[in-house]
């Protein structure tokens, strides 16, 4: 297992579907008509670069022992529906500790004029 | 304060790990959990916070006022847990938030938003 604190990993486009949107909403209990649910970054942001992070042979993490431990977002603005944002990924710090993993991944989005839509924050803790 | 008590059911976990795209079998399959230790499906963190930014919003007097949110997943849920989410006003543009299931353990604890 490589420690890859810094790795920084290719950006990908998504589009704000509205039919996903209303189906997060709706899941949630959010009302659809209130536009884009702030959380909604959990597809958005972290949904396309954790997985990344997931599938990357260098960073071997044990989807097994794997825990999601903390989550912060922050909003420049929230997207629209129908727009297309762009989100890349990095590892902010990958750091290991008494026989526990800590990575955090850190996420920025930004929309098609490259201004910033959200930023993300995933601690993710894998224990040995 | 606004508050907001929801029971958890595995219907609307499913239907979130659909709406979120995260399908892992914990949150999906009762045997699959007991496998890795679990004591069956359990919520997804990011559900929890889900629910929780409706009731930041709420308070906030709208979605689109939520600048920051951040939590710390601390305690699991499964079917059945009955969570009473609140969010209150601090000081100046900051909400606190909280968690807390049916024995009074908080599941979501280091919770915060900011607001504009």
């Amino acid at each position: 297992m490589a420690a890859v604190a810094g790795r920084t990993y290719p950006a990908v486009k998504i589009e704000i579907d509205a039919e996903r949107v209303a189906a997060f909403a709706n899941a949630i209990g959010a009302d659809p008509d209130d536009g884009v649910p702030p959380t909604f970054a959990a597809v958005y942001s972290l949904g396309v670069t954790a997985p990344q992070l997931f599938g990357d042979e260098d960073a071997a993490v044990d989807f097994a022992r794997l825990l999601h431990a903390e989550q912060e977002f922050e909003w420049q603005r929230h997207p629209r529906v129908g727009e297309t944002v762009s989100s890349r990924g990095r590892v902010a710090s990958d750091m290991s500790r008494r026989g526990m993993r800590f990575v955090t991944l850190e996420t920025d989005t930004t929309d098609a004029a490259g201004a910033p839509v959200c930023r993300s924050r995933a601690l993710f803790v894998i224990r040995a | 304060m606004t508050e907001r008590r929801v029971t958890f059911t595995r219907e609307q976990i499913a239907a979130y790990a659909e709406a979120s795209g995260d399908v892992n079998p914990i949150h999906l399959d009762d045997d699959f959990a007991r496998s890795v230790g679990l004591p069956g499906v359990i919520a997804h963190g990011m559900l929890q916070m889900g629910i929780l930014a409706t009731v930041a919003a709420e308070e906030a007097g709208g979605p689109k006022r939520l600048r920051r949110l951040s939590v710390r997943f601390a305690g699991m849920v499964v079917p059945g847990d009955t969570v009473a989410f609140t969010a209150s006003r601090s000081v100046g543009e900051r909400l606190e938030l909280a968690a807390v299931n049916q024995k009074g353990e908080a599941v979501l604890t280091k919770s915060s938003a900011d607001i504009s």
